[in-house]
Parts: structure tokens; C-alpha cells; sequence
């Protein structure tokens, strides 16, 4: 049970991570990008395979990491105009749908290019022991990660003058153009950054188990749950969502089975949906 | 996106009414014709006769989905859960059940009308707006999915269900299956037609257009929209069913998300989204464009996914509109 809790809570930060990308995306520019998990997938592959050509480690995943955030802004400079011209339901409807047709293009190309490839990091060392429970470096490194990443995060929103910015435009769009925030370079910032916290996620799971070219769906679809539970457009939210859903994932395929865990994720959305649409730690639109 | 204007006029009462009538059932003629010579050319082969019925299966999905999302603005995305509920309720009803075959598929469109009905009660009593209905839908369809892995007793699970029912009847022959879909494609269009000009028709454009206003005009949208969920699905679950008993198999592939929802996005997109030939178009396009692109393995996926995005951006109300904007042109007045 101790060890389900512990394993929980770093699949569930990573969950959290996952979430925090989309839910910014989508308080910013009303744009749920279903590429999110594409991106993920497009960083670990490039990981995969500049490692493959001899490069050390941490070069490739500071490549994997730029190239999804330059695919992020690549996005947002010109297939998401059309869709910021738009405004209330059309916005949310084509933005919805250019991003799966980029989803769609991405994965395409993956998987036609490199069918079998998959990155799986190994991270050497001793199993460490916490709380009695023996933790595979792996996955406490990929949480240290996490957490130092999420602190990041909340610091930049909280304390620094850009993250205040982007937080207004996030409240009151046209309030903050008022006092002089420029909203098209805060959702561009958000959108690369959002690509690169994807592309680190997928790069964190790796450390734990192999990250497949066809993650890319799965990398989604949890990334909406998250989003939904936690709120759209609340970094917070995000991380409270992933870290409840993660222990939730893993205490009950431990106990369950694992096709029942995916349908009680699925459930736990649903419900927000009906019961708290605004998430947990959202606000009220 | 949906804020086509270009609708097909409403037949005026009186004199003209006989006319108009003609002119509004006539299309479907023409198109039903035109696909019953289909087996004529290529009735020897049974690959393409395979892929003409999976053709009209799509059309009949695409025409279901045109009524619920083209019609009232609700993103459903478990077309092919809704589907497989009637697939799955009708072949499991016949093979374990002993029921009649008919039975068990009007029993399955009832059970696929019955979700389809209470999703879209759910979506309207919590307004849930179309991001929210969504992602509902689709937490469904992969819900559903999930469940017909996990419970192999009754689905077979990853491997399927072998469906007897139908076995040794015309449904498993080369040619009577694609006339099966091809009924259920016209009876789809009729029925399309009917609604549109009926009162239900007159009350899905003004909630389409303006849904404030519609309701303040005294049209009930919230009982609009559940009527188009429940038709809608009622035509899903029926077109699963049938679907099940002529191929005599089916898996969870065969109704899921990627292989079905993507589809008929992408179909109706192309034909036009609330046009009444639209997406018969789109799927009669896209069957030719997946067989010729067959070669082309896992790169077919990125052309679809470009596709999509083309689509989307360019010519937003589909291929349909543009002709008949470009008959309107150049004939002076627009055919319906």
C-alpha cells in the first residue's frame, strides 16, 4: 500500500506536469491542443535518437526539449492565428480540430519514419530507500525533476513580472492589454513552454518505463483528464489533479486491474464535468 | 464554424408546394440511384465490394452524426461507441440469447437511442458547452472501449466476437449487403430531409444559428437537442447492428475512436457539415482516397491529419456548399 502511495505520487507529479502545459494553453488562447501528447512524443524521439548517434544523455534531452518547444511556437505562430481570430465556441471548435489534424500529421510521421523506436533511459545507481519502501532511482529522479520544475513554475506565476502578466491576460484579456500586456506574446510564450514541459514529461517517464512513438494519445488523453480535474486554466489545479489521479492509477491497477483504473480516470472527468465543471481548484467562466 | 447560412430553403406552402417537394426529395433519388449501379461495375470482386460496403457504413455514421452535431451543435465524439453498442446488443441479444435477428437490431438501436438520449440530457440539463460535451464523449468512447476489453466473457475482448446470426441468409453474400447499407443510406437521407423540414428542422436552424435568440423566440432547445441525440443514435446503434450481422464479426477496433470518430470528422468536414449530401459525399471520397492510398501504410495517417488541417482552415463549410454556391453563380438561383 506504502509502496502504491509512494509510486502514485511520481507517476502523479508527472501527471501534473502534463496538465499544467495544456490548462495554461487553454486559459490563455481557449485552445485545448490534442497535439499536447504528440509534442511529448516528438521530444522523446528526439531523444531516442541523438543518443542513438553517440551523444551524451544530457545533450540529447536539451535538444529533445528545444525542438519541441520550437515546434510548440512553430504552432502558435501560424496554424493557431486563424483560430485567436475566432472568438467564443468557433475558437474552442477549431482549435480543437487543427490541433488533432497536427496530432494526426505527427504521429503519421513518427510512426511511418520510426515504427519500433522508444526511448527508455536508464538511470544507474543503487535503489534508495524511502519510508521503507526501496524506490528505483529512476523514478526518484524523475520526481525530483518534477517537483524542482513545478516550484519553478508556481515561483515564476507567483513572483515574477512575466508570469503576473500572463496570469492577467489569463483573468481579463482585454484588461490586461489595457495596462500594456501584449496577450499574443504571452499565449506564444505558453504555447513553447507548454510543448517543453510535454516533451519533459515524456522524457521523465522514460526513466520508468520505455516511452513508445504511439504514447502519443495516451499522453492526451491524460493530460485532458488532469486538466478537467484540476481546472482549466489553474497551475495549481493541474497539480493537485495529477498527484490525486496518480495515486489513484496506481493503487487501483495494484488492486484492481488495470482496465478498470483507466475507466475510473475517465469517470473521475466525467464527473468533475457534471458535478464541479470549474475543476477543482478552478474559477468559475 | 457551423454558421452556414447557405441552408436549403424551407418549401413555401400552396402552389409551388408539389414542386418543391420534388426538388427536395430528388437529390436522394439521384444519389441512390447513381450508388445502386455501383455493384454492377465491380460486383466480381470481393475486396471491392468489401470496401463499397464499409463505404456505406460511414455514410450512414457520417449522416447520423450530421444530425446531432451538424443539426444542434453537439460535439459527439462515441460515434463509434454508439455504434458498437448497437453491434455488440445485437449480435450478443441473437447468438446468446436466441432472440430473432430483426429484433435484436431494432432492440439495439433502442438500447443506442437510449444512451445516445441520456448523454445528450446530460449535456443540455448541465450546459455543458462544446469543449465539455467533447471531452465527455470522448472519456465515453475510450470508457467503452476499455470495457469491451476487459469484459471477454461477454465481448470476446481483444479478439472479438464471431457473430452467427445472419450466417447462410443473403446478408453474407457479395452483392445484398452493400443494397442492405445502401436502403439504410437512403432511408438515413430521408429521414435527414423530414427533419429538416419539419417543425424539428425550422428549430434546429434557429438554435444553430443564434441559440439565445432561439430561445427567446420561444423554441425549445434543450428538447430539440435531445431529440437530435436521440435520433442520431438510434441511426448509429441501427448502422453497427447491421454492420455486425454482414461482416459476421466484430472487435473492439471496429467501433473505436481512431478507426470510426476521426472518420466521419473528417468525412463530414469534407462533404460539409448540415448539408444533406455532404456526408454521403465525404465518405464516398474518402473510402476511393483510403484504397488509393493504401501503399502508402502508416504515411496515410499524416495525409489524413493534413487533411483535416487544409480543411479546416480552407473551405470550413465543405465541398458541398462551395458547388452549390458555384450552381448558385452561375444558374441565378440556388438548387436545394
Amino acid at each position: 500500500m506504502k509502496a502504491a502511495v509512494l509510486d502514485g505520487l511520481v507517476l502523479g507529479l508527472q501527471f501534473g506536469l502534463l496538465g499544467v502545459g495544456l490548462t495554461l494553453v487553454y486559459g490563455l488562447g481557449g485552445v485545448l491542443n490534442l497535439a499536447h501528447g504528440a509534442l511529448a512524443v516528438v521530444a522523446a524521439t528526439v531523444v531516442a535518437l541523438l543518443m542513438d548517434a553517440g551523444l551524451p544523455a544530457g545533450a540529447g534531452v536539451a535538444a529533445g526539449l528545444a525542438v519541441a518547444g520550437a515546434l510548440g511556437l512553430l504552432i502558435d505562430s501560424t496554424l493557431m492565428r486563424p483560430v485567436y481570430r475566432q472568438t467564443g465556441e468557433e475558437r474552442v471548435l477549431l482549435g480543437l480540430l487543427l490541433t488533432l489534424g497536427v496530432a494526426f500529421m505527427i504521429d503519421g510521421f513518427l510512426v511511418w519514419r520510426f515504427p519500433l523506436r522508444g526511448l527508455s533511459l536508464n538511470i544507474g545507481g543503487e535503489a534508495i530507500s524511502i519510508l521503507g519502501v526501496r524506490m528505483r532511482s529512476g523514478s526518484l529522479l524523475a520526481s525530483v525533476v518534477s517537483i524542482l520544475v513545478g516550484v519553478l513554475l508556481v515561483v515564476f506565476f507567483r513572483w515574477s513580472r512575466m508570469g503576473r502578466a500572463i496570469r492577467s491576460v489569463i483573468q481579463d484579456e482585454e484588461g490586461a492589454q489595457l495596462v500594456g500586456v501584449n496577450p499574443v506574446a504571452a499565449r506564444r510564450l505558453i504555447f513553447g513552454l507548454s510543448a517543453v514541459l510535454a516533451g519533459l514529461v515524456a522524457i521523465t517517464r522514460s526513466m520508468t518505463s520505455p516511452v513508445q512513438v504511439t504514447a502519443g494519445i495516451d499522453f492526451t488523453i491524460l493530460a485532458l483528464i488532469v486538466t478537467v480535474v484540476g481546472g482549466l486554466g489553474s497551475v495549481l489545479g493541474a497539480f493537485l489533479a495529477g498527484i490525486l489521479l496518480g495515486i489513484v492509477n496506481t493503487i487501483s491497477s495494484f488492486y484492481i486491474g488495470t482496465y478498470i483504473t483507466t475507466i475510473m480516470l475517465l469517470l473521475a472527468a466525467a464527473l468533475t464535468i457534471l458535478f464541479r465543471p470549474a475543476g477543482l481548484l478552478g474559477r468559475r467562466r | 464554424m457551423t454558421s452556414t447560412k447557405s441552408e436549403p430553403t424551407v418549401p413555401a406552402a400552396g402552389s409551388r408546394a408539389r414542386r418543391s417537394l420534388l426538388a427536395a426529395y430528388a437529390p436522394i433519388g439521384i444519389a441512390g440511384a447513381l450508388l445502386a449501379l455501383v455493384p454492377l461495375s465491380i460486383g466480381e470482386s470481393r475486396l471491392l465490394m468489401g470496401l463499397a460496403v464499409g463505404g456505406l457504413l460511414f455514410a450512414a455514421y457520417a449522416i447520423a452524426f450530421n444530425v446531432i452535431f451538424g443539426s444542434t451543435n453537439q460535439l459527439f465524439l462515441c460515434v463509434g461507441a454508439l455504434a458498437g453498442i448497437g453491434g455488440y446488443t445485437s449480435g450478443i441479444l441473437a447468438d446468446r440469447a436466441g432472440v430473432g435477428m430483426p429484433l435484436a437490431m431494432v432492440v439495439a438501436a433502442v438500447v443506442a437511442a437510449a444512451v445516445g438520449g441520456v448523454i445528450s440530457w446530460i449535456a443540455v440539463s448541465r450546459s455543458l458547452g462544446v469543449i465539455f460535451t467533447g471531452i465527455i464523449t470522448l472519456a465515453f468512447s475510450l470508457a467503452f472501449h476499455n470495457l469491451l476489453l476487459g469484459q471477454r466473457d461477454l465481448t470476446g475482448g481483444e479478439t472479438g466476437l464471431v457473430i452467427q446470426a445472419g450466417e447462410g441468409s443473403l446478408l453474407r453474400e457479395l452483392v445484398p449487403p452493400y443494397y442492405g447499407l445502401l436502403a439504410l443510406v437512403v432511408g438515413y437521407l430521408i429521414v435527414y430531409r423530414l427533419l429538416q423540414m419539419s417543425h424539428i428542422g425550422w428549430a434546429f436552424r434557429a438554435l444553430r444559428d443564434d441559440e439565445t435568440t432561439a430561445e427567446l423566440a420561444g423554441v425549445d432547445v434543450a428538447r430539440y437537442r435531445i431529440y437530435a441525440g436521440i435520433i442520431g443514435s438510434a441511426m448509429l446503434g441501427l448502422a453497427g447492428a447491421l454492420y455486425a450481422h454482414t461482416e459476421g464479426y466484430i472487435g473492439p477496433s471496429t467501433y473505436s475512436f481512431g478507426e470510426v470518430d476521426v472518420r466521419v470528422l473528417v468525412m463530414l468536414a469534407f462533404g460539409g457539415i448540415g448539408t444533406l449530401l455532404g456526408p454521403l459525399l465525404g465518405a464516398v471520397v474518402f473510402t476511393v482516397l483510403d484504397e488509393v492510398l493504401v501503399e502508402f501504410g502508416q504515411l496515410r495517417v499524416l495525409i489524413y491529419g493534413g487533411l483535416i488541417v487544409v480543411l479546416f482552415l480552407g473551405f470550413k463549410q465543405g465541398v458541398i456548399t462551395a458547388i452549390t454556391r458555384l450552381f448558385g453563380r452561375f444558374g441565378g438561383q440556388r438548387p436545394a
